[in-house]
C-alpha cells in the first residue's frame, strides 16, 4: 500500500512538474492574495494542489498554524505510508531518490552549473546571509544551520527550520544545553551516514515536518542529502574550526547545511540565547503568521523537487533560503512554539499515519531528546562539529520555508512536493530507525538506489582526507564489523572534525569511553549513532573555536545557510550566502507581501527565479548583521572555498562510480562532472575566490547593520540597505513591476551624517557610507557655496556632482533637487558641457513632470533648443514642440526657442543671429553652438544667390560678428574688431576676399561658391568631443 | 444578465469545446477564427462568458476529454480571458489571453500548413486591442500602461514564426501592420525598422503576394515613416500605392491616407482639388492650399496656427510649414507678372522694397534684411532663377523660367 502511495505521489510530481510551474506562475498572481488572506491562499493554493493530487493539503491552507501543520501532517501522513514500511519505503525511496540524486549531483554540478546564475544570486545571497546572522544572534544558529541544509532543498529548509524552532524551544534552554543536544544529534547523524544522514534528514524534515514543511523536506531531502553529505564533508573539512566549518557549509549549501548550521548553531546559540529566549515570548499569533509562511515555504521547496527542472529547483532552493531567513525573525517565536509543536506534530504524525509518525518520532524523539538525553561534555565547542549541527541546522531550515510559505505560490507548488518529500523524510527515517541497513540497502536496489546514490556517495565521502583519517581512526576505536555502522559513522564523524594529531587522540579517547559506556549500558545498538550528537571537541582549540563562534559563529552558519540553497559548492556563491541571511532578516521583517510579489515574478520567469529569491534573500537578509558575525562570516567564506573545492572534486568522483549505475545517471553525472570540472578550473577558481572577497567586504558592512539593536550600527544597517535595494531593483528588472511597488524604500535609503560642506565627487561603487552623506541640510549649503564660488568650472563640476549623488542616494527629490540640477545645467550650459547638460536635463524632466516646481519654462525652451540644433531629429522635434502647453507657447524663453527652430528649419539666417543677439537666459549658449554651422550654411546661401559681389561688412553684420544696426558709428571698436574676425572667418572657410575701390572687403561670390570648406575645428581632439578634453575646459572655464 | 442554468452553462461550454476542437481537427480556419474573436461580442462568446462565469469549474469539463485537453493550454486561459472581458477586467483579460496566444502560436507551429492563418491574424489582432483596452484600464487606475508593450513583444514572436516559412509567409505582413499599430502608438517607431527590413529584403516572397489588405496597410504606415524622414518621393510612392490600392469603399481608410498624402504632394509643388478636400473632410488644408495658390503668406501661418494641434499631432506640421518658401515663391512670382504686365523690358529686375510693400500689406512686418534673406534662400534653393544684387537690392530674374516648377520634386536643400 504503502509503496504504490509513493509511486503514485512520485508520478503525480514528475508530471505535474509542468503544471506545477504553471502553477507558479498563476499563483504568483494568486500569491499576492495568499499572504493577505489565509482563505484565498487556502483556496489558490487547491486549486493548484488539485494538480499536485495534494488536494487537502493545499485546502487546510495556512488559516492557522496548526492549520498548515495539519497540511503538512497530511502530507507526512502520506510521506509516513511511505516510511512505514521500510521496505515499501525504500522503494518509494528509490523513486524519490532517483529524481532528487541527479538533483544532488545538480546541486553540486549545480553550483559549477550556474555560475551565471550564482552571481545573479550572489548579491541576494549575500544580504541573506547577513540576515541569517542577525537572525542568527538568537535564531542564527538554528537557521543559519538549517538554513544551510534547508537552502539546498528549499524543502528542508523549511523542515529545518521548524525543527530549529523546537529546539529553540529545547534551546531556550541555555545554549550550552543546546549545544549538548546538538552535538549528540550530529553524532547519530554521522553514525549514519548516508544512511543515517538520509534518516536525519528525513528526521529533520519530519521534525520540521511537524511544522508542516516536511514533505518539501522530503521532496528536497534527496537534494539535501547529497548536499548535506557534502556539507557534511565540508564540515568536517571545516571543522576544525567550527566556525569555519559553518561557513564552509554554506558554500555548499545543501549538503553544509547540517554541518554549518550545526557550527552556527552553536555559536549563535550562545550568543542568540537570548536571542532565543525573545522569540518564545512572542505570543501564538505571531507564530501562525510565521508557521503559515513556513508551511508555504516548505510547500515550496517540495515542489521544487517536483519541478524536477533543475532550474526551478534552485529557484525554490533560492526562495527556500530567503524565506528561511525571513523566517527567522518570525520564526524565533514559532521557536517557541516549535517544541510544542513537535510534540502535536508527532502526535499528529501518529494519528495520521501511525506507522509514518513512528518513524518520524522515533527520530523525532532521537532529534529532540537527542540534545537532551546525551549529555556532551564540553558543550559549545562540541556543537560547532557537524554533528550537532545537522539537527541545529535542519530546525533552521525551517523558519527559511515558513517565510517561504508566505509567499502563497510557492506554497502550491510545494504541497505536491510535500507529498514526495515526505516519503523521502519518512524513508530517511526508516532508515535510521533500520540504522545502517538502510544505505546498504540503498546502494542494492539499484534502481532506486542508482538515483540516491550519488548523493549517498558524496555524503558518505564527506571529506576525503578526513575521512581517511577519521575512518583509520575510527577502526583504531572501533574494530570494523563489530559495531553498528552508524556509530561508526559517528566515530568517523567526531574525527573527521578534528584538526590535528592531538583532538584526534583526544576525540578518541572520549569516543572510547562513551562506547564503553554504551557497551556497559546495552544502548550500544539501541542507540541512534545518526542523530547522536558529536561530543565537544575535548581539546584547547575548542575554546578559540568558540571564540570564534561567538563571534563569528552566526555569520559562518549563515554562509553555509546561503551557500545551501543554491547548492553551489563553488566558491562565487559563498560569499554571496552570507550577505543573504543577513539582509534577509530585515527585508522581511518589512516585508513579507513583497516576498509574494517577488515570488510571483519568480514564477513567471524561471530563469529569474534564481536571481529573484537571490533578490528575496538579500531584501530578508537587510536587516541586521553584527559586526562581530561579520567579521566571522569573513574569515569563514575564505575557507570554505576550499572545502568546496575539495567536496566538488568529490563529488565528482562519486559520480563516476554513481554512474555505472543506470545510463541517467552516467549522462548525469558526465554533464556535472563537466561542469564540476570547470567549476574546478584554476581560473575559475581564482575569479571565484576574488569574488567571493568582494562580498565579504560587503557582507562585512551588511553585518554592521543589525536591526537588534544592540549592537547595529546604523550606518551599517544603511549598506546592508543598500544592497538590498539595489538586489531589488536588479529583481525588479526582471519579475516586472510589481515587486518594485512592494518594496519598502523609506526603509532602505540611506540617512546621511557628513557634515561637511565640501565634499568630492567620487563615483560610488559600493553602498553608500551614511558617515560620507551629507543630509538635506548640509547638502543646501553646499549648494550655496557652489553658487558664491569663484572657482571654475571644473571644481564646481566636481562640488556639484557630489551633492547631486548625495540626493539621490537619499533619494531627495523636491525643490531642492531640482535646484541643484537647474543650477548645475546653467553652469554646463554656460561652459557648453552638453553631457552633463543632458544628464541635468533629463533628471529635470522628471521632476517637473513629478510636479516639483522650478523654472521649467526655462528649461523647457533649452530642451527644444536642444533638439533641434543638436538632434536634428523630426519626429523628436514635433513631438517636443506638441507636449507645449499654451502657457509655455506664451512664455518669452520657450516663445524664442520656437523662432530659433523657424529660423534654423527655414534656413534663415539673419532672423538667426537676431535671435541670437537678444537670447533670453542661457538660450545664446545653446545657440552658440549652432553659430558656426549657421554661419557656413548662410555664406554658401549667399555665395549661390548673390552676385557679382557682397560687402563683407554686410556680412559680418548679418552673421552676428558686428552688432545688429550696421549703419553705426564704423569707429565702434567692438564692430572693427567683429569684421576683423568676420575677415579671418571667411578667409579660414576658404572665401575669396577682393577690395573694391573704396578699400572695403568685398566677397567675390561666383569663385568663393566653389572653394568654399568647412575647415577641420582647430581644437579637435581624438576622440571626437571637444568638451571632453581637459586643457579646452581650463582655458574656457579658467579663473 | 438572464438568468441560465446549470445545465445550460454546461452546455455553452461543451458546446464551445466542441466546436473549437472540430476547427481544429478539421482545420477549419474560419470557424476557428470566430470562436477566439473575443472583441466581436458575438452573442456565442458573450453568453459563453455568462455560463462560465456561472460554471467555475470549466477546467475540470477540459480535461475529462482527451480531445480537449489537448488544447487545454489553449482553452483554458482563453475561458479566463473570457471570463475576465465578460466581467471587464481587461488587464486580466489580457494576461489570460496572451497566455493563450503563447500556446495558440507553440501549436501553430506545430501545423505543417497554414490552414489557421485566419485564425492567427484573429489572435494578433485581439491581443492588440485587448492591450489597448487594459493599457487604459491601467491608465485609469494610475499605473503605467504597459501591455501595449507586452503585446509588441508577442507580436513579433509572432512574426518570428511566420517570417521564415513559405506557406505561412503570406501571414507575415499583417503582423507586421499589428506591430506598426502598436508602435505607432507607443511612439517607438523606430523599432519599425527590423521588420521593414525583413519584409523587404526578402527576395523569395514578392511583396505582391501578400494580400492586398495588408499592403495598403504596409504602405500606408511605411510612407507615414518617410514623411518624418521628410523623404517625400518615397512617401509619396508609397502613400499612393496605398490610396491606388485601398478599397474605395471604406473612405475612412482613404481620409487616412489623404492626410498624409496631400502634405507630400504639395512639398512637390501638387496641389489637390477642393472637391478632394471637401470629400474626405481634410478641410484642414484647405487654407494652406489657398495660400499657396495665391502666395499668401499670412493665410498659410493662420492655418498653421489654427490647425497646430492636429498637424503637430499627425506630424504633418514641419512639412506645411516648409511650405513657405513656395509661397514667398508664389508671391514674387505674381510680382513679376504684375510687373511684366506695366513694363515688360524691366519685369525681370525685381526691387527688394516692392517685395517689402507686398509683406507689409499682408502684414508680414519684415525689414529689407530678412527679405534679402529669404530671396537668397529661394534663389540658393532653386525656387527662383536668378541672382540677388547686394548694392542695388535688386533680384535679377533670369529671363527663362525665373520661376521654375517643382514638377513632383522636392525643393532641394
Amino acid at each position: 500500500m504503502n509503496q504504490g502511495v509513493n509511486t503514485e505521489t512520485i508520478a503525480a510530481l514528475d508530471s505535474n512538474s509542468l503544471e506545477n510551474r504553471y502553477a507558479y506562475a498563476s499563483q504568483g498572481q494568486i500569491s499576492s492574495h495568499l499572504p493577505s488572506i489565509t482563505g484565498s491562499e487556502a483556496l489558490s493554493w487547491t486549486a493548484h494542489k488539485v494538480d499536485n493530487n495534494s488536494a487537502p493539503n493545499g485546502i487546510p491552507s495556512n488559516s492557522t498554524y496548526h492549520y498548515d501543520q495539519h497540511m503538512q501532517q497530511a502530507v507526512t501522513s502520506s510521506a509516513s505510508l511511505g516510511t512505514v514500511n521500510a521496505p515499501q519505503d525504500y522503494n518509494g525511496y528509490a523513486s524519490y531518490t532517483n529524481p532528487t540524486d541527479p538533483y544532488g549531483y545538480g546541486s553540486t554540478g549545480y553550483s559549477g552549473y550556474y555560475n551565471g546564475y550564482q552571481q545573479q544570486s550572489n548579491p541576494s545571497y549575500s544580504q541573506p546571509v547577513g540576515a541569517y546572522q542577525n537572525t542568527g544572534a538568537p535564531y542564527q544558529p538554528l537557521s543559519s544551520f538549517q538554513n544551510t541544509g534547508s537552502y539546498a532543498g528549499s524543502a528542508s529548509y523549511s523542515s529545518t527550520y521548524y525543527n530549529p524552532g523546537d529546539y529553540q524551544t529545547a534551546g531556550g534552554y541555555p545554549s550550552s544545553s543546546y549545544n549538548n543536544q546538538t552535538t549528540p544529534w550530529n553524532d547519530t547523524n554521522y553514525a549514519n551516514y548516508t544512511s543515517q544522514q538520509y534518516a536525519q534528514y528525513n528526521t529533520g524534515t519530519s521534525a520540521a515536518y511537524s511544522s508542516g514543511s516536511a514533505t518539501a523536506n522530503a521532496a528536497a531531502t534527496s537534494l539535501n542529502y547529497q548536499q548535506q553529505y557534502k556539507q557534511w564533508a565540508d564540515y568536517y573539512n571545516q571543522t576544525e574550526v567550527t566556525c569555519a566549518p559553518g561557513t564552509e557549509n554554506t558554500s555548499v549549501t545543501g549538503a553544509s547545511n547540517f554541518g554549518c548550521p550545526v557550527p552556527s548553531v552553536t555559536s549563535g546559540y550562545p550568543t542568540s540565547n537570548s536571542q532565543p529566549a525573545p522569540p518564545p515570548p512572542p505570543p501564538p499569533p505571531s507564530y501562525n503568521p510565521s508557521w503559515r509562511p513556513e508551511s508555504s515555504s516548505s510547500e515550496l521547496p517540495s515542489v521544487q523537487s517536483g519541478a524536477v527542472v533543475n532550474g526551478a529547483h534552485d529557484g525554490y532552493w533560492r526562495h527556500g533560503p530567503p524565506t528561511s531567513q525571513i523566517n527567522h525573525t518570525t520564526i524565533q517565536p514559532h521557536l517557541q512554539k516549535p517544541s510544542d509543536q513537535n510534540s502535536s506534530f508527532n502526535s499528529f504524525q501518529d494519528q495520521q499515519k501511525s506507522l509514518y509518525s513512528q518513524g518520524p518520532n522515533s527520530q523525532y524523539s532521537a532529534t529532540n531528546q537527542a540534545p537532551l538525553p546525551p549529555p556532551p561534555p564540553p558543550p559549545v565547542p562540541s556543537y560547532p562539529q557537524g554533528p550537532s549541527f545537522q539537527y541545529p541546522a535542519v530546525h533552521q531550515v525551517p523558519p527559511a520555508p515558513q517565510t517561504y510559505q508566505s509567499p502563497p505560490q510557492n506554497a502550491q507548488s510545494l504541497d505536491t512536493r510535500r507529498v514526495g518529500k515526505l516519503q523521502i523524510p519518512t524513508n530517511p527515517r526508516i532508515a535510521s530507525n533500520l540504522n545502517l541497513g538502510l544505505a546498504k540497502t540503498d546502494r542494492d536496489s539499484s534502481t532506486t538506489v542508482a538515483a540516491a546514490k550519488p548523493a549517498y556517495i558524496s555524503v558518505s565521502l564527506p571529506k576525503p582526507d578526513d575521512k581517511v583519517t577519521s575512518s583509520a581512526g575510527a577502526d583504531s576505536i572501533l574494530k570494523p564489523g563489530m559495531f553498528p555502522k552508524s556509530l561508526r559513522g559517528y566515530v568517523e564523524r567526531a574525527l573527521a572534525r578534528c584538526k590535528g594529531d592531538m583532538q584526534m587522540t583526544a576525540c578518541q579517547a572520549v569516543m572510547k569511553e562513551m562506547i564503553t559506556k554504551a557497551t556497559a549500558d546495552g544502548t550500544l545498538y539501541t542507540r541512534n549513532w545518526d542523530i547522536e550528537p558529536l561530543f565537544p571537541m575535548p581539546n584547547a582549540d575548542v575554546q578559540k573555536q568558540d571564540n570564534v563562534q561567538s563571534s563569528t559563529a552566526v555569520s559562518p552558519l549563515e554562509n553555509k545557510l546561503k551557500r545551501s540553497p543554491s547548492r553551489r559548492t563553488k566558491s562565487r556563491w559563498e560569499p554571496l550566502p552570507e550577505e543573504r541571511p543577513v539582509e534577509k532578516p530585515p527585508s522581511i521583517n518589512h516585508n513579507t507581501s513583497k516576498f509574494t510579489g517577488w515570488v510571483n515574478a519568480n514564477e513567471r520567469d524561471k530563469k529569474t527565479f534564481m536571481m529573484n529569491t537571490g533578490s528575496k534573500d538579500g531584501s530578508l537578509t537587510f536587516t541586521r548583521f553584527s559586526s562581530v558575525e561579520q567579521k566571522g562570516s569573513n574569515k569563514i567564506t575564505q575557507k570554505p572555498v576550499k572545502r568546496q573545492r575539495l567536496i566538488d572534486s568529490y563529488i565528482a568522483a562519486d559520480n563516476g562510480d554513481s554512474s555505472s549505475d543506470s545510463d541517467k545517471e552516467q549522462s548525469l553525472t558526465a554533464y556535472y562532472s563537466g561542469a564540476m570540472a570547470l567549476a574546478n578550473s584554476p581560473e575559475e577558481r581564482k575569479r571565484r575566490e576574488s569574488r567571493s572577497k568582494r562580498f565579504e567586504r560587503r557582507q562585512g558592512n551588511g553585518a554592521e547593520a543589525n536591526h537588534l539593536k544592540s549592537k547595529s550600527a546604523v550606518s551599517g544597517s544603511l549598506y546592508s540597505r543598500r544592497a538590498t535595494a539595489m538586489v531589488l531593483s536588479k529583481n525588479f528588472e526582471d519579475g516586472g513591476s510589481r515587486a518594485v511597488e512592494d518594496i519598502d524604500w523609506d526603509a532602505l535609503t540611506v540617512k546621511g551624517t557628513c557634515q561637511e560642506i565640501e565634499k568630492r565627487y567620487l563615483r560610488l561603487t559600493s553602498a553608500p557610507d551614511p558617515a560620507t552623506v551629507r543630509p538635506e541640510e548640509v547638502v543646501e549649503k553646499a549648494l550655496l557655496m557652489v553658487q558664491s564660488s569663484q572657482k571654475n568650472y571644473l571644481y564646481k563640476c566636481d562640488q556639484l556632482k557630489s551633492i547631486r549623488q548625495d540626493l539621490t542616494v537619499q533619494r531627495i527629490r523636491n525643490h531642492l533637487t531640482v535646484k541643484v540640477y537647474e543650477t548645475h545645467a546653467r553652469l554646463a550650459l554656460e561652459v557648453g558641457d552638453l553631457p552633463e547638460y543632458n544628464q541635468c536635463q533629463s533628471q529635470l524632466q522628471s521632476l517637473y513632470a513629478e510636479g516639483i516646481e522650478g523654472c521649467h519654462l526655462e528649461f523647457a525652451a533649452y530642451n527644444l533648443l536642444c533638439v533641434i540644433l543638436h538632434s536634428n531629429n523630426n519626429r523628436d522635434l514635433v513631438s517636443s514642440m506638441s507636449r507645449l502647453s499654451n502657457e509655455a507657447k506664451r512664455d518669452k524663453a520657450v516663445k524664442h526657442a520656437l523662432a530659433v527652430r523657424a529660423a534654423v528649419t527655414s534656413g534663415n539666417y539673419v532672423m538667426f543671429f537676431r535671435l541670437f543677439k537678444t537670447a533670453p537666459n542661457l538660450n545664446t549658449c545653446l545657440m552658440d553652438l549652432y553659430v558656426e554651422k549657421m554661419r557656413f550654411k548662410a555664406v554658401s546661401c549667399m555665395s549661390r544667390s548673390y552676385r557679382p559681389t557682397l560687402p563683407v561688412p554686410y556680412i559680418a553684420q548679418v552673421l552676428g560678428f558686428t552688432s545688429i544696426a550696421p549703419e553705426n558709428d564704423g569707429s565702434d571698436d567692438k564692430d572693427s574688431d567683429g569684421l576683423e574676425e568676420c575677415i579671418e572667418w571667411l578667409k579660414a572657410h576658404g572665401a575669396c576676399l577682393t577690395a573694391d575701390n573704396n578699400g572695403e572687403m568685398q566677397l567675390d561670390a561666383k569663385s568663393t561658391s566653389s572653394t568654399l570648406y568647412m575647415p577641420e575645428p582647430d581644437d579637435a581632439v581624438a576622440h571626437g568631443d571637444a568638451s571632453l578634453a581637459v586643457n579646452d575646459f581650463l582655458t574656457r572655464t579658467a579663473l | 444578465m438572464a438568468y441560465i442554468s446549470m445545465g445550460e452553462a454546461h452546455r455553452r461550454i461543451t458546446d464551445y469545446l466542441n466546436r473549437f476542437y472540430d476547427a481544429v481537427s478539421y482545420q477549419d480556419g474560419a470557424s476557428l477564427k470566430v470562436l477566439l474573436s473575443l472583441s466581436s461580442n458575438s452573442p456565442s462568446l458573450l453568453s459563453l462568458a455568462d455560463a462560465l462565469n456561472l460554471y467555475q469549474d470549466a477546467s475540470r469539463l477540459i480535461k475529462q476529454s482527451d480531445n480537449y485537453s489537448q488544447l487545454a493550454e489553449i482553452l483554458l486561459p482563453l475561458f479566463r480571458a473570457l471570463q475576465n472581458y465578460r466581467l471587464a477586467n481587461l488587464i486580466d483579460s489580457y494576461q489570460a489571453f496572451e497566455k493563450s496566444a503563447n500556446a495558440f502560436i507553440q501549436e501553430f507551429r506545430n501545423w505543417d500548413s497554414a490552414w489557421a492563418l485566419e485564425a492567427l491574424y484573429v489572435v494578433a489582432y485581439e491581443i492588440r486591442v485587448l492591450a489597448e483596452k487594459a493599457d487604459r484600464e491601467l491608465v485609469s487606475s494610475g499605473k503605467p500602461p504597459e501591455k501595449l508593450k507586452a503585446a509588441g513583444s508577442f507580436l513579433m514572436k509572432v512574426f518570428g514564426v511566420l517570417a521564415g516559412k513559405g506557406t505561412k509567409r503570406v501571414g507575415a505582413l499583417y503582423v507586421t501592420c499589428q506591430l506598426f499599430k502598436i508602435y505607432f502608438k507607443l511612439g517607438t517607431v523606430h523599432l519599425c525598422r527590423s521588420v521593414i527590413r525583413s519584409i523587404e529584403t526578402a527576395r523569395i516572397f514578392d511583396f505582391e503576394e501578400f494580400p492586398r489588405r495588408d499592403k495598403v496597410t504596409y504602405m500606408y504606415y511605411t510612407g507615414r515613416l518617410e514623411v518624418f524622414n521628410e523623404n517625400f518621393p518615397a512617401a509619396d510612392h508609397k502613400l499612393s500605392y496605398a490610396l491606388n490600392h485601398c478599397n474605395p469603399q471604406s473612405e475612412a481608410n482613404i481620409r487616412k491616407i489623404l492626410k498624409y498624402l496631400i502634405p507630400v504632394k504639395l512639398s512637390i509643388g501638387i496641389l489637390p482639388k477642393d472637391w478632394l478636400l471637401e470629400k474626405y473632410n481634410l478641410v484642414e488644408y484647405r487654407n494652406v492650399v489657398q495660400a499657396l495658390k495665391r502666395g499668401d503668406l499670412r493665410l498659410l501661418r493662420r492655418a498653421l496656427q489654427d490647425h497646430e494641434d492636429r498637424f503637430l499631432r499627425s506630424g504633418v506640421y514641419l512639412v506645411l510649414e516648409k511650405l513657405e518658401l513656395q509661397v514667398y515663391q508664389r508671391l514674387i512670382k505674381k510680382i513679376y507678372i504684375i510687373q511684366k504686365q506695366k513694363d515688360p523690358n524691366k519685369a525681370h529686375q525685381l526691387k527688394l522694397e516692392i517685395i517689402v510693400k507686398a509683406l507689409k500689406w499682408l502684414e508680414m512686418d519684415m525689414d529689407l534684411d530678412e527679405v534679402e534673406c529669404i530671396v537668397a534662400i529661394l534663389i540658393f534653393k532653386n525656387l527662383v532663377k536668378g541672382y540677388f544684387a547686394h548694392k542695388s537690392k535688386v533680384v535679377v530674374l533670369s529671363k527663362q523660367d525665373p520661376f521654375p516648377k517643382l514638377n513632383g520634386k522636392p525643393v532641394n536643400s
